[in-house]
């Protein structure tokens, strides 16, 4: 969930004081002038005195559904850092909407690890210059230690039939999905519903637009699509990430809801990338190469598996986290074109997302 | 009030209390709006009007400045009551309802939009009851008017008239208002409270010895006085509703065309990264909300000068 109240351009609570009469009364006052220097100079100081450098420190700023992820990992990480001959790092790690983190890191958070939903969100930080272009080709799998894909929930028994994505237009189903504009995790709910039309002869642009019809609630991201299909029980499916759905069923009971895995879906990456620009010495680049690193040991990789997510090295995981998921026909961003084509082509101003709500 | 400040003031410290007061001011208030007109004075007019001269973004200006309005109207006659009440009479938990009215202001704007979404949606508590009981009932009840004017209607060649309540509260315009009331309650009756306490009873027993009655010492008596006061609640009730994004934007639904709200549109374009954009509906509900104001002022100031300063 991303934390609205913090946007200074979507509040608007309209002052109407009498504030230009007061300035021209005040101007040309020497006394004024005087307290005026002196207070900003005040207002100043409290602003400009620094935080002191703290060595072997490190923020993660990642999106919402790693809570649980990092936590483990974090602990796992730190343990294995000091078994090295190192201190104790500190490190911290900060949820939220995955393109409203990448806009708080563009703004000038300090992160100097990104994990994020999805690789456009990463690019966004890239054109800073915060980070190199190719970020992405300098870890192993797009470096995305851990991927997942689009499944869908539903209630329990499956009771409107749902099992492929051509089930979602029959009449009377509600689907639940984040607007793919405001989640990053939505864009690839989008992008899945549009390869398996793809796949299936079908114009994909006509079938995302019913699909969109079919959509009662359009939440700002998954957690609020989450509750509105738990909470509120509206709607008859969520589409939502794999581990999502795991978790879900872990936090409700798995006898309230069903996981349908469709025909064709899509090979999630989030990726994870270190911040060039934010790394203050060369003690802390060790640190955050090492944390990056780490995720791809078969320890980290066990991790992910235990927390829901397909990882590569299934080496050191309970074979029972690995059994889990099964195999699908998978199209991965790359047969869009990477994000840097099909984000302005289909989630941009005016791209297919648009379309669906102008083209009346 | 009115007295010239370029006149050397008696009471020291003039200075430094305008220099703290003008820089607050300028970090809290101007920087801000500055910074978006000058956001959008980079973008162009062209832009700006490219940018709002969609069909999308009129919707959601129409919407949340419709919806805003109807909450501020709301917000005008029951704030003015619940001043009135909290004023006027003395009742056993009198103080505790008197803080409650505060409680809007308290509460983190999401808490609120999540509560009430979990009471107005179609499985809580107030929602299953409208879906399930108040709704059908209202909607037979309606049927009476509807006849009537058909029989009217009808024979004129217009189509006949079916009046319907909405089905559903939360994720359609209902549950907007109903946000929207909760964040503006308290304006209204905390500006007018004051006044209330203010007016003597003198007045309106004078009136009452005068041979006024009681409709008339109300209107023509108490509710000249109450004005001023009420407008600047109203105003300000409206402003809040026009730029709230955290409370809607759970129980709205966020329907393109349909239940998307302004705001929504100015923080989908900065999910977007288009500052741009996102500035240029900012500037246009700027431009709506102060031209709003402007008129709610003028109206004060009328009535100032019908009724003389209060």
């Amino acid at each position: 969930m991303t934390n609205p109240t913090a946007r200074p351009a979507a509040t608007f609570d309209g002052e109407h004081s009498g504030f230009g009469l007061s300035v021209s009364r005040f101007l040309g006052n020497a006394r004024f002038l005087r307290g005026a220097v002196a207070a900003i100079a005040l207002a100043v100081s409290g602003v400009v005195s620094a935080a002191p450098v703290q060595a072997e420190a490190l923020l993660n700023v990642s999106y919402d559904p790693t809570r649980e992820l990092y936590r483990e990992f974090n602990e796992a990480f730190a343990k294995y850092w000091v078994e090295q001959g190192n201190e104790a790092p500190s490190i911290e790690t900060s949820h939220g909407g995955s393109g409203a983190q990448a806009r708080s890191v563009v703004e000038g958070l300090e992160a100097q690890v990104l994990t994020l939903a999805l690789g456009g969100d990463i690019d966004r930080v890239a054109e800073t210059g915060k980070l190199p272009k190719d970020w992405q080709a300098k870890l192993p799998h797009n470096s995305s230690p851990y991927t997942s894909t689009i499944v869908f929930l539903v209630r329990n028994g499956n009771p409107k039939g749902l099992n492929d994505w051509g089930d979602l237009l029959k009449e009377g189903v509600e689907v639940i999905t984040p607007n793919p504009k405001t989640s990053g995790g939505a864009r690839w709910n989008y992008l899945a519903a549009w390869a398996w039309a793809e796949k299936n002869g079908q114009d994909p642009q006509e079938f995302v637009k019913k699909l969109y019809e079919h959509v009662p609630v359009l939440d700002t991201g998954a957690r609020g699509s989450t509750t509105t299909f738990v909470q509120r029980e509206i709607g008859d499916v969520l589409l939502a990430w794999e581990n999502e759905a795991y978790l879900a069923l872990e936090e409700l009971g798995d006898d309230a809801f069903d996981i349908v895995v469709p025909s064709v879906s899509i090979l999630t990456e989030p990726p994870v990338a270190l911040v060039e620009g934010n790394i203050k010495n060369d003690e802390q680049r060790k640190l955050a190469e090492a944390y990056l690193n780490y995720l791809y040991t078969p320890e980290g990789q066990a991790i992910a598996f235990k927390h829901f997510y397909r990882a590569w090295d299934d080496s050191a995981a309970n074979p029972e986290d690995v059994a889990r998921f099964p195999k699908l026909d998978l199209v991965t961003i790359a047969d869009f074109g990477g994000w840097e084509k099909a984000q302005p082509e289909h989630f941009g101003d005016g791209g297919t997302f648009d379309q669906i709500y102008t083209a009346k | 009030m009115g007295r010239p400040l370029v006149h050397r003031s008696p009471m020291p410290g003039l200075g430094l209390s305008a220099g703290i007061t003008l820089t607050m001011l300028s970090l809290v208030v101007i920087l801000p709006i500055g910074a978006l007109v000058l956001q959008g004075a980079s973008f162009g007019i062209a832009g700006i009007w490219d940018t709002i001269h969609r069909e999308r973004v009129w919707k959601a200006l129409f919407l949340s400045f419709r919806i805003s309005l109807y909450a501020a109207l709301f917000n005008l006659v029951f704030g003015v009551i619940l001043a009135w009440v909290l004023a006027r009479y003395s009742f056993p938990g009198r103080r505790i309802l008197d803080a409650a009215v505060d409680l809007p202001f308290a509460l983190p704007t999401a808490v609120a939009g999540i509560a009430l979404t979990a009471l107005y949606a179609p499985n809580g508590l107030f929602g299953a009851a409208w879906k399930d009981h108040i709704a059908p009932a209202l909607n037979i009840a309606l049927e009476v008017p509807a006849y009537i004017l058909n029989l009217v209607a009808v024979p004129l060649g217009f189509e006949a008239f079916v009046f319907e309540v909405p089905p559903r509260i939360a994720y359609a315009t209902p549950g907007i208002f109903i946000a929207l009331v909760f964040v503006g309650l308290p304006f209204v009756a905390r500006t007018v409270q004051p006044v209330i306490h203010e007016i003597e009873r003198e007045v309106e027993e004078a009136s009452a010895t005068l041979g006024a009655s009681r409709y008339y010492t109300l209107a023509r008596v108490i509710w000249p006085m109450l004005m001023p006061a009420a407008l600047t609640g109203f105003a300000l009730s409206l402003a809040r509703a026009v730029g709230e994004y955290g409370s809607v934007i759970f129980i709205a639904g966020n329907k393109p065309l349909l239940t998307e709200i302004a705001p929504l549109l100015v923080v989908i374009q900065l999910e977007q990264f288009n500052y741009d954009n996102a500035a240029a509906i900012g500037i246009a509900m700027l431009v709506i909300s102060f031209a709003m104001l402007l008129v709610i002022n003028l109206i004060q100031v009328w009535s100032r000068r019908r009724i003389g300063y209060v």
